[in-house]
C-alpha cells in the first residue's frame, strides 16, 4: 500500500526529495559531530575548573586531613564557601582515611565522624567528570594526598547549572543553525535536481499528453546543452514519429477493408445484375413482337419495370456501401432490406438459406451511427457465409435490449479460428488479412462502445454483438 | 628555636653602641590574645593608633593564634605588655602584673556564655551531654575554665561528657562553629557575643544563649612584675587609663564596645582563681 503511494509520486519529485532527504541526514551528522566536540569542549573545561577547585582545597586541607584537625578543615571549608559564595561549591565534605566525614560545609548534612560513603559512592573521578547529564550539580571525589600518602578524600558538589545552561543554549543556536543551513542545502539540493530533471517531465508530460497518445516535443524545448537527454528526447520525438506513421497505416489499412467485403460481393452482384438482364432482354422482345396485343405489352412493361427497380435497388445498396458521404446518417430499418438485398445473391449462389430477422424499430435503431452498422453486419454476415458450408444456414436478427441493439449473426460452419477471434475479440496486435476485416469488426464495435460475444453450441457459431444507444443527433 | 635565636640578637643588639635615635625608635609592642574581633583590622588600627598618641610613640600590636603562644611571649620578653585572658594571668600571677581592666557596661567584669544552635532547646549544660562541643581556647576562663570547671562540679570532663571537643582558637571561632552546625554548643566570651551581635547579627543570630556564667574579671592588661618599673610599661599604663579622655582613645574604646579602661583590683579575679581551684 505504501509502496504503491510512494510509487505514485512522480520519479523526478522523488530524485528530489531523496536529494533533500540525503541533506537532512548530512546535516544531522554534521550537527551530531558538532555537538559531541561542544560537549568534550565544556567537560573538558567543567573539568579543568573542578580540578582546580579540588586541588586548591587539597593543598590548604592536606595538612589538617593528617592531623585530623576538625575545626581547621570546616574553618577552611566555610571561608571557601563564603569566598565562592553564589558561585561553583555547592557542597564539599571531606573525610579521613576510613571513610568518616571530619568535616562538611554543610555539618548538618554530613555531621562529623558520620560514615561519608553516601556522599562518596556517588562521585565521579576528575577525570571521569562530565556535563553531559542535565542535571545542575556534579559531584567529584578526589582523594587528599600529603607527601604522597592517602589521608583522606574530598568529595564536593560544584554548581554546573550554568555551563549545562550554556550548552543547552549553543546546542539550541547550533541546531536551529544547522536545521537552517540543512533546509536551504535541502531546498537547494530539490532545487537543482527538479532543474536537472525537467527534460524527464518534459517526456513524462509528452508521453501520455492529450489521453494517451504520446505527442512530439517541440524542437525549442529541447535541450541544448545535456547531450545524454537531448538524446533521449530526439529518440522519444522520432519514436513518436514512428508511432503516428504506423497509425496512419493502420487507417488506411482500415479504409481498405471496408472495400474488401464490396468485393468479396461483386461476383454474386454481378450475377444478381446480370440474370434479370436476360429476362429483360426478353421482355424487350417479346413487346417488340407482340407490339399490337395491348395486354401483352402491358404485362410486359410491368415485368420490365420490376426488374429495373430491382436492379436500382441493388445498385442504390451498392452506392450507398461505398457513399463517404454517408457519415453521421442514423441507422433505420431499411439499412437491414439494404444489406439483405446485397446479402442474398452471395447466399442464394452457395445454396444457403437465411434466416433474416429484424425486431428492432426505428427508435431502437435512430440513435445508432449507419455506416458502421452496415459495416459490422456486412462483415460477419460475409463471414458468416465462408464458414458456412454450401447448403447451410446463416441467421441475422437484430432485437432491441437493454438500452441498446443486439445483433446476432448465427452459421452452422466449423467456428472461428484461434487466430481469428484474437482479431475479433482482443486488441492484440495481428497479421493482416483472415477473415473479412474482422479487425475492422472489432474496432467498429469498440468505437460504438460495444462488445462481442462468441458463443459455440450445437454446431452452430453465434457472435452477438451489443451496441449501446448513442447519443440521439 | 627561632624565637631564641631572635631574643639572642635582640640581646646581642641591645649591648652594641647603637645610635640612641635608633634606640629611641625601636617598638613598643603589645600582644593582643584574640579576645575580640581578632579579624577587624580596623579596630586593631584604631586601638594601636589610640595608644600610640597616648604613649607619644609608635606601637607594635602582635597577635597571635594561642594564648599559649602570647603569654609565652609575655613572659620571656618577647612582648613588652600584654591584653591576656584572666585565667592564664592567674596561672602566672608570680611573673605578672596588672596594668589596667577595662569597663564594659559599667563594670571590669564579664560573663561566660554556654550557647548553642538558634534552634537547639537544650536549657541547661546537662542537656548538652553526648553532644559536640567548641571551646575557644584552652587557656581562656570564658571559652573553656568555666564550663571545664562546671563539669567538674557534675564530675565529668569534656572528653567524658562530650561526644567530642574541639579548640576554634577565637571565641568569634566559637561561635563561627556553633551557628554554623558543626558542633552542638560552645563556651564563649559573653562580651564578644554580645559585641559581635552588635557588629555581625546574622551570624549570633543563629546560636542562642543556654546559660550565663556569674560575673567574673574583665580580661585585663598585665605586663611582666620585673618590668612595671620600666619607663615603657608606665607609659602604657597612663596612656590606658586616660584612653577616655582622648578623641582617639575613645574612638577605640567605641569599637571595642567598651566604657574605659580601669585602675586594676586583683581581687577582680578572685572568681576565676576558685574556678581553677575546683579544676585542680
Amino acid at each position: 500500500m505504501k509502496d504503491r503511494t510512494i510509487s505514485r509520486i512522480p520519479i523526478t519529485l522523488r530524485v528530489a526529495l531523496a536529494m533533500g532527504a540525503l541533506m537532512i541526514v548530512l546535516g544531522m551528522v554534521a550537527s551530531q559531530q558538532v555537538l559531541r566536540s561542544l560537549s568534550r569542549l565544556h567537560d573538558d573545561r567543567l573539568r579543568e575548573i573542578a580540578r582546580l577547585h579540588v586541588e586548591g582545597l587539597s593543598v590548604a586541607l592536606g595538612p589538617f586531613v593528617l592531623h585530623k584537625d576538625v575545626w581547621e578543615i570546616y574553618d577552611t571549608l566555610d571561608r571557601a564557601r563564603v569566598a565562592s559564595d553564589g558561585q561553583r561549591m555547592l557542597f564539599t565534605v571531606v573525610a579521613d582515611d576510613r571513610n568518616r566525614v571530619l568535616a562538611a560545609t554543610d555539618p548538618l548534612r554530613a555531621p562529623v565522624d558520620s560514615d561519608a560513603t553516601p556522599f562518596s559512592k556517588d562521585a565521579s573521578e576528575l577525570s571521569a567528570l562530565t556535563a553531559s547529564g542535565n542535571a545542575p550539580q556534579a559531584r567529584v571525589r578526589a582523594p587528599l594526598l600529603v607527601a604522597g600518602r592517602t589521608v583522606g578524600q574530598i568529595v564536593t558538589e560544584i554548581d554546573v547549572g550554568d555551563l549545562v545552561a550554556e550548552r543547552q543554549r549553543v546546542s539550541f543556536y547550533l541546531l536551529l543553525a544547522n536545521a537552517g543551513a540543512t533546509a536551504l542545502l535541502a531546498f537547494a539540493g530539490y532545487f537543482l535536481v527538479a532543474r536537472m530533471l525537467k527534460p524527464v517531465t518534459l517526456l513524462a508530460q509528452h508521453m501520455d499528453d492529450a489521453g494517451g497518445a504520446p505527442s512530439r516535443i517541440p524542437e525549442s524545448e529541447i535541450p541544448r546543452s545535456d547531450t545524454e537527454l537531448a538524446r533521449l528526447l530526439r529518440t522519444f520525438n522520432t519514436m513518436t514519429g514512428a508511432i503516428d506513421a504506423r497509425a496512419e497505416a493502420e487507417k488506411r489499412l482500415a479504409e481498405r477493408e471496408r472495400f474488401v467485403s464490396l468485393g468479396r460481393l461483386s461476383s454474386s452482384l454481378a450475377h444478381e445484375i446480370n440474370n434479370p438482364l436476360g429476362g429483360l432482354l426478353n421482355t424487350v422482345d417479346t413487346i417488340r413482337t407482340y407490339a399490337d396485343r395491348p395486354e401483352v405489352v402491358q404485362k410486359s412493361v410491368e415485368l420490365l419495370e420490376r426488374g429495373l427497380v430491382h436492379l436500382k435497388d441493388v445498385s442504390r445498396a451498392i452506392l450507398d456501401e461505398n457513399r463517404l458521404d454517408r457519415a453521421g446518417l442514423p441507422l433505420r430499418r431499411t439499412d437491414f432490406d439494404d444489406l439483405k438485398l446485397l446479402f442474398e445473391p452471395e447466399a442464394a449462389r452457395r445454396r444457403q438459406s437465411l434466416d433474416w430477422q429484424v425486431q428492432a424499430d426505428a427508435a431502437d435503431l435512430v440513435s445508432l451511427p449507419s455506416a458502421p452498422v452496415r459495416q459490422i453486419v456486412l462483415n460477419l454476415l460475409l463471414n458468416a457465409s465462408a464458414a458456412a458450408p454450401e447448403g447451410g444456414r446463416i441467421g441475422l436478427s437484430v432485437d432491441p435490449r437493454d438500452g441498446g441493439i443486439e445483433l446476432t449473426i448465427t452459421d452452422d460452419g466449423r467456428g472461428l479460428s484461434a487466430q481469428d477471434l484474437d482479431r475479433l475479440m482482443s486488441s492484440v496486435p495481428v497479421a493482416p488479412g483472415g477473415g473479412v476485416g474482422l479487425r475492422l469488426v472489432h474496432d467498429l464495435v469498440a468505437g460504438l462502445g460495444g462488445r462481442i460475444r462468441h458463443a459455440r453450441d450445437a454446431g452452430r457459431t453465434s457472435l452477438v454483438v451489443f451496441l449501446p444507444k448513442g447519443e440521439e443527433a | 628555636m627561632r624565637r631564641r635565636t631572635l631574643i639572642g640578637s635582640l640581646a646581642a643588639s641591645a649591648v652594641l653602641p647603637l645610635p640612641s635615635i635608633l634606640r629611641a625608635q625601636q617598638l613598643f609592642r603589645l600582644a593582643l590574645t584574640p579576645v575580640f574581633l581578632d579579624n577587624d583590622a580596623a579596630v586593631i588600627e584604631r586601638l594601636r593608633d589610640a595608644l600610640s598618641a597616648g604613649m607619644g610613640r609608635d606601637i607594635d600590636l602582635v597577635q597571635r593564634r594561642t594564648y599559649q603562644e602570647i603569654t609565652g611571649a609575655l613572659l620571656d620578653g618577647s612582648v613588652d605588655a600584654a591584653w591576656l585572658c584572666g585565667y592564664p594571668f592567674l596561672q602566672h600571677r608570680s611573673q605578672l602584673s596588672l596594668l589596667g581592666v577595662p569597663v564594659w557596661r559599667g563594670q571590669p567584669r564579664y560573663q561566660s556564655y554556654l550557647i548553642a544552635s538558634a534552634g537547639d532547646e537544650a536549657g541547661s549544660l546537662g542537656e548538652l551531654r553526648g553532644g559536640m562541643h567548641a571551646f575557644s581556647d584552652p587557656d581562656s576562663n570564658s571559652g573553656f575554665l568555666v564550663t571545664a570547671s562546671d563539669l567538674a562540679r557534675m564530675g565529668e570532663t569534656p572528653d567524658s561528657f562530650f561526644a567530642r571537643t574541639i579548640f576554634t582558637w577565637g571565641h568569634r571561632n566559637v561561635v563561627r562553629a556553633v551557628a554554623g552546625s558543626l558542633v552542638r554548643s560552645g563556651s564563649v566570651d559573653g562580651y564578644v557575643w554580645e559585641a559581635l551581635a552588635a557588629v555581625e547579627p546574622d551570624l549570633v543570630g543563629r546560636t542562642r544563649i543556654v546559660s550565663r556564667s556569674e560575673w567574673l574579671g574583665f580580661p585585663p592588661f598585665a605586663a611582666r612584675t620585673d618590668r612595671m618599673g620600666d619607663a615603657d610599661v608606665t607609659t602604657l599604663q597612663r596612656a590606658l587609663l586616660g584612653m577616655d579622655g582622648t578623641p582617639a582613645g575613645r574612638k577605640a574604646l567605641d569599637l571595642l564596645f567598651l566604657d574605659r579602661i580601669a585602675e586594676p583590683d586583683v581581687r577582680l579575679f578572685d572568681g576565676i582563681a576558685a574556678r581553677m581551684a575546683e579544676l585542680g
